[in-house]
């Protein structure tokens, strides 16, 4: 009858693994940090969503043959990242992402004074005082509306910042909670900007327009599609996040206040104690310059290039004939961004 | 085949059991105990007389707090269980659910590491042994109550133990199969002569299969003897009524001659040889078993009327009052001739000899 | 999720080497430390302490702000609500399933639906909620005409939670009303009375400590739910994990995060706590060597019993349709907008996805042996073993499974960051958190396995000459075999799905689908977020049914439990 083993256990039929080496291998696996690296390397975060960096970054691979590694973060995360890992920084470059949120991070001292060669070119608005970041991009605010919404409730595309406190639009709109995302603080820093920096008045505009949000989205493009289904009517977000949303085909109208509204530069910076020095110092030269930013209209990605010498795509041209872009002054943004979110937190935000 | 048997003594052998809210109880108290070479002999008591504490002592499973037991001559008191050699019949088995019946007969062989031809064929043997020849792929929930509890036996003597002991094995089991399977039991232990403690409440049982009972109450050993013995020479008014039925009844002696004491009893004078003198002049409980004492329409004795009657078939049961006292009496083969109804006039008769006399105190 | 958590009167038997003994037990307790009490004494500590020294000021501030104070009153009410609900709905499934006669053939069919919210990646329902009930939404507006619906909120929070969790109840239910004996119902039935009177008087009340049990369950569960109402809840309804989330990534308030927390974690440990006392002095069936007993159960009179089924059914049917909702999102190019059918968002996932999907699955493949070796150590110490810390232990062990996950995430951000043990950035810190945090699972099961096992099986093995290592590895460690498969199952199922502790952790080096879920969610990319919720859906059912293979061709049928993921 032959030895049995324990029954029900048909141990012939398991394989005969080295469980030892196996056990060990995998138990060393974790404690590798870091990959086996193509030539060069560096690391990012990127607060450009993926549909918009990757495209760029395998550009500058191709280029130059540097390769990044890059995690998408919001831009209020990656901030709050940079600022955690001080002491040990993960990344070599901040790339993309709304100057205000650069002007924080210079301010909390996470960047390394860097000029690369084309910010000769940019006028002051595009780059730092302290060369702590460069502008490689710059991104208007816009209202967005869906069209059949409009159809539905008889109005036009929302021409004024008041046009948006109407009752139709109760609970329709929506738009970036202001502790994660940079869209929603240039959003408020142009409204405090076209009441002239009446703070109080601007606060009060934002409490009456809490009563029409439906919700405060985590990231600035959050919203776009629930208005381009209709679930919600409208919203504030960047043109390149709401021309995108057309471009997928849903309905929607771009419009923009007389009043005039803001625009944030999209910027690059160095994180200090990066430890991949030349190459990160390769990508800021490159996308600081027309290089990069000559191959945002190409790639259908709606950011206005900062460099002069780079001609912005035809069709955002159009769009943007008719706004009035107003300029907020970066430096005050950076000092009371702090204060102005938590102000709004506490005002707007929990007022309803 | 069967190694040299030997003898199991425990000396002043106490254990404390710790009971989550009653705290510590004194199960077994000083207790001595000598169980001869090759003997079955049984611990008898109810539920709570530290029995099975005992036995769980000898096993190992438990640490006795003071006393020591031997094995032969070795004293095994601070041997693990796994150290000493025994097999252990537990009452619900513990049968090993993932391994097949041939697997849990050959567990103890494989953990002394045998060879696989011997394992296989002591295996083979046992399972011949207990009626189970040719079931050692089934698993263990394949198989009926009466089977598990033989696998069980398979088991514990595979290993050919210095010890076996029983816990109650055969509690679970219907009355019928009950009988069977003692009696097995008993071959199997002759057949091996290996010294068995075997503990149980059933006393039918114990007297059907013991060479010697000991009788348990309160954490104490009452009595050891063999079943007549305890039958017929209780030593205590417990044993008396905790093997069969007795009729304990208060008398007087009167005098005590070579052979025959003269003792009041139900209110008459009666002359027996009795199993142990007692002083003249002292009460005394005189043990009459039912069966022992005769009932007859007429005859010099002292008269009861018939309480009841209860007809059993083989036998019928009567209660007797005579006095103030409930007699209880029993008739074997009962036929119509000598049949008694309630209410009927009788008079009872005690047994001649083998009467066991009990000081009361 | 919260545990039910068992204490055992200890079961002495003899220990191994005392060297091998007390070796293996200090390692434990330096792997305990290490990644449970420390992590949440930095956590402590940043929320007392200001430069070193005790600041209550901040805490006092935080927990009478006023927007705090309504985040722990919202979360208290959402859980309290879904605790309720959840727990109904799962009671009328298990009676479904167990006591209504034609439900028997559909019995699998509903196991299998309700199997499916536990193994799904976050936002699932969210999601497809979104896109049912919103003011387009597909039933709301599309098939009712009902117009400017709010989908965002309490009401849409509570119904999607409830959704999700109830199948929790329903596997905590089961067993429970399968034990009762039908001849408890059937001697009250023959003593007069209706059979809901039975059902009243004799069933309900023992299954009471079951129902209070699941209720806690979801309680917990609704207490600590990251992911959905980041989606749902809007800005109306604020809720303490999703604040303390805001708090930390969006302001980089690690200390108001940390106090946020703690807020939590004052209900989450009474949950806890009432838990360890409910449960106490629970009795389990047995086995004891001997063959069990099937409960045979009567049915429901056909009326109640139809009614009782086409609820469940219809209940199932919308938890089908919200799969294949999210299905078809992953397979059209624009939901709402473009229904071109595509594989575009599958190819997206396995090429830009691909570095999310394979540190994923490493990581997964990792946690799960150590989680099933480590649930059934700990299971076996705390179980079966006595030793000085063995209360201790048992608690200790229990600590990360039963706070919610964003108290262990940002515990662990804090206590990991810097010198001397850095591990952010690393898979060791993931790996760490899916296994302290999600092996207790494979400790309960170990120690309720344990405790049906009797005492006599290990005596019989000592009686039969067997050391006690020997007597672990032939006898017990195959009776428990089926606790170490579900430790397996639910850490690879946790590495797979969860997101509140792990969204703290991810880096450069190592990220999780499921943060990517909830970033191309976030950036409204919602083609490739449905394609990777049916690419978890996918892996972790084919896992979890090749482990239930594995687990039934290993174990003797006479010890076959439940199935894993439960």
């Amino acid at each position: 009858m032959g030895s049995r083993a324990i029954a029900g256990v048909r141990t012939d039929t398991l394989p005969k693994i080295d469980r030892r080496s196996l056990v060990l291998g995998a138990l060393a696996a974790p404690f590798v940090i870091g990959r086996a690296q193509a030539a060069e390397s560096l690391k990012a975060y990127s607060i450009w969503p993926e549909n918009y960096s990757r495209p760029m970054l395998e550009a500058f691979e191709k280029a130059t043959g540097i390769h990044v590694n890059f995690i998408r973060f919001s831009s209020g995360e990656a901030l709050a990242r940079l600022l955690a890992e001080r002491g040990n920084p993960q990344v070599d470059v901040l790339f993309g992402g709304p100057v205000e949120t650069f002007t924080a991070g210079e301010e909390q001292g996470i960047f390394e004074a860097y000029t690369p060669p084309s910010a000769a070119d940019l006028p002051k608005r595009f780059k730092s005082a302290q060369a702590m970041w460069t502008a490689i991009a710059d991104d208007p605010l816009v209202f967005m509306t869906n069209t059949k919404f409009l159809q539905e409730h008889n109005l036009q595309p929302p021409t004024s910042w008041d046009d948006l406190l109407n009752p139709a639009y109760k609970g329709m709109l929506q738009m970036a909670d202001a502790r994660t995302s940079g869209t929603a603080v240039t959003r408020i820093f142009s409204i405090l900007q076209v009441n002239n920096r009446n703070e109080d008045a601007g606060f009060a505009y934002m409490k009456k327009l809490r009563q029409n949000i439906q919700a405060y989205t985590k990231s600035g493009g959050g919203g776009t599609v629930p208005v381009g289904l209709g679930q919600a009517a409208g919203g504030i977000f960047f043109i390149v996040d709401a021309l995108f949303t057309r471009q997928k085909g849903y309905d929607v109208q771009i419009s923009f206040p007389k009043e005039g509204i803001g625009s944030a530069a999209e910027c690059i910076g160095l994180v200090k104690g990066n430890k991949n020095g030349a190459a990160a110092r390769k990508l800021i030269d490159w996308a600081a310059s027309p290089d990069m930013q000559s191959l945002l209209a190409p790639s259908k990605i709606n950011f206005l290039p900062a460099h002069p010498k780079v001609a912005p795509d035809p069709d955002l041209a159009a769009v943007l004939k008719q706004a009035k872009i107003i300029e907020i002054d970066d430096r005050w943004a950076g000092d009371n961004r702090k204060r102005i979110i938590d102000r709004w937190v506490a005002e707007v935000l929990n007022a309803g | 085949m069967a190694a040299q048997s030997i003898a199991i003594r425990l000396q002043g052998i106490s254990a404390v059991f710790h009971h989550e809210r009653r705290g510590d109880i004194t199960a077994v108290k000083n207790l001595d105990l000598e169980v001869r070479p090759g003997e079955f002999l049984t611990l008898l008591g109810a539920s709570g007389c530290g029995k099975t504490t005992t036995l769980r002592v000898i096993a190992g499973f438990q640490k006795p707090s003071s006393g020591r037991i031997l094995f032969g001559d070795e004293d095994v008191t601070g041997l693990a269980a796994n150290q000493r050699d025994i097999g252990f019949v537990f009452q619900n088995y513990a049968l090993f659910p993932h391994l097949s019946v041939f697997e849990n007969v050959a567990y103890g062989l494989r953990v002394k590491r045998q060879g696989a031809a011997l394992i296989e064929s002591s295996v083979d043997a046992g399972l011949r042994q207990v009626g189970l020849s040719g079931m050692g792929d089934r698993m263990i929930n394949e198989l009926s109550g009466g089977q598990q509890q033989r696998v069980a036996l398979a088991r514990a003597i595979a290993i050919r133990p210095r010890v076996l002991l029983f816990d109650e094995p055969l509690s679970n089991l219907d009355a019928q199969l009950r009988v069977q399977m003692r009696s097995e039991i008993v071959r199997l232990q002759k057949e091996l002569a290996i010294t068995t403690i075997y503990v149980t409440h059933d006393q039918e049982e114990a007297m059907a299969i013991s060479d010697r009972i000991a009788i348990m109450d309160g954490g104490l050993i009452a009595q050891v003897g063999s079943a007549e013995e305890l039958y017929l020479r209780p030593a205590s008014r417990f044993v008396a009524g905790f093997l069969g039925s007795a009729n304990l009844l208060r008398g007087t002696v009167v005098a005590v001659a070579a052979t025959m004491t003269s003792i009041d009893i139900l209110g008459h004078r009666w002359e027996l040889a009795a199993n142990n003198p007692v002083a003249a002049g002292r009460p005394v409980d005189a043990v009459i078993r039912p069966e022992a004492l005769t009932l007859a329409k007429e005859g010099a004795g002292p008269r009861g009327r018939v309480e009841s009657r209860t007809y059993y078939g083989d036998k019928a049961e009567y209660l007797v009052r005579v006095g103030t006292d409930l007699v209880q009496a029993v008739q074997w083969n009962p036929s119509a001739d000598d049949a008694f109804s309630e209410g009927d006039l009788v008079c009872v008769k005690l047994p001649a000899s083998n009467v066991q006399l009990l000081a009361v105190d | 999720m919260n545990a039910s958590v068992q204490t055992i009167a200890p079961r002495p038997i003899v220990r191994p080497g005392a060297w091998l003994w007390r070796g293996g037990l200090l390692g434990i307790w330096l792997l305990l430390l290490i990644f449970i009490v420390y992590p949440l004494l930095m956590l402590l500590s940043r929320a007392f302490l200001d430069d070193g020294h005790l600041s209550l000021q901040a805490l006092g501030a935080a927990i009478t702000a006023p927007k705090n104070l309504r985040a722990l009153g919202n979360s208290l009410l959402l859980a309290t609500m879904v605790g309720v609900a959840g727990t109904l709905l799962g009671l009328v499934f298990a009676f479904t399933v167990e006591r209504v006669r034609s439900a028997g053939r559909l019995a699998r069919l509903i196991d299998f639906f309700t199997f499916l919210p536990l193994i799904s990646p976050p936002f699932t329902t969210s999601i497809a909620f979104v896109f049912s009930f919103g003011p387009r939404g597909l039933i709301t507006y599309e098939l009712l005409g009902i117009k400017n619906v709010q989908v965002y909120g309490l009401t849409s929070t509570f119904a999607a939670e409830t959704l999700t969790y109830f199948p929790i109840a329903y596997l905590a239910l089961r067993p429970m009303l399968a034990s009762i004996s039908t001849s408890l119902e059937e001697a009250a039935f023959s003593l007069g009375g209706s059979r809901w009177h039975a059902f009243r008087t004799v069933t309900l009340p023992l299954v009471i400590p079951a129902l209070a049990n699941a209720f806690l369950l979801l309680f917990g569960c609704s207490l600590a739910d990251f992911a959905t109402p980041l989606i749902l809840a809007g800005s109306d309804f604020s809720v303490l994990p999703t604040e303390a989330y805001l708090q930390i990534t969006g302001m980089f308030d690690l200390k108001s995060g940390a106090i946020l927390s703690l807020l939590l974690l004052v209900p989450a440990g009474l949950v806890f706590y009432t838990q360890e006392r409910l449960v106490a002095g629970r009795s389990y069936v047995t086995v004891t060597g001997k063959a069990g007993v099937l409960a045979q159960h009567d049915s429901v009179s056909g009326i109640a019993g139809a009614a009782l089924l086409g609820f469940c059914l219809l209940v199932s049917a919308l938890i089908v349709y919200f799969y294949l909702l999210l299905f078809y999102a992953s397979i059209v190019l624009a939901f709402g907008a473009n229904h071109t059918l595509t594989l575009d968002h599958y190819r997206v996932i396995f090429s830009e996805g691909l570095p999310a999907i394979r540190d994923t699955l490493i990581i997964a493949l990792i946690g799960m042996p150590l989680g099933g070796i480590y649930g059934i150590a700990i299971g076996y110490l705390v179980g079966r073993t006595t030793f000085i810390s063995r209360k201790a232990m048992e608690v200790v062990s229990m600590l990360n499974y039963a706070l919610p996950g964003t108290i262990v995430g940002i515990a662990y951000l804090l206590a990991f960051n810097d010198e001397p043990l850095a591990l952010t950035g690393t898979a060791a810190i993931l790996i760490a958190c899916y296994v302290f945090r999600y092996s207790p699972i494979g400790i309960r099961t170990t120690v309720a396995l344990l405790q049906q096992i009797d005492k006599s099986m290990e005596e019989a093995s000592a009686s039969l000459g067997a050391g006690s290592l020997v007597t672990f590895r032939r006898i017990m460690l195959p009776l428990i075999l089926p606790a170490f498969f579900a430790g397996l199952g639910v850490v690879f199922i946790r590495s797979m799905t969860a997101i509140s502790a792990t969204i703290f952790l991810v880096s450069i080096n190592w990220t999780l689908i499921t943060v990517k879920i909830l970033e191309n969610m976030t950036e409204v990319a919602l083609g490739p977020a449905a394609a990777f919720s049916v690419f978890v859906i996918v892996v972790v059912v084919l896992v979890t049914s090749l482990l239930n293979v594995l687990l039934q061709r290993l174990t003797a049928p006479s010890l076959r439990v439940g199935r894993i993921g439960a």
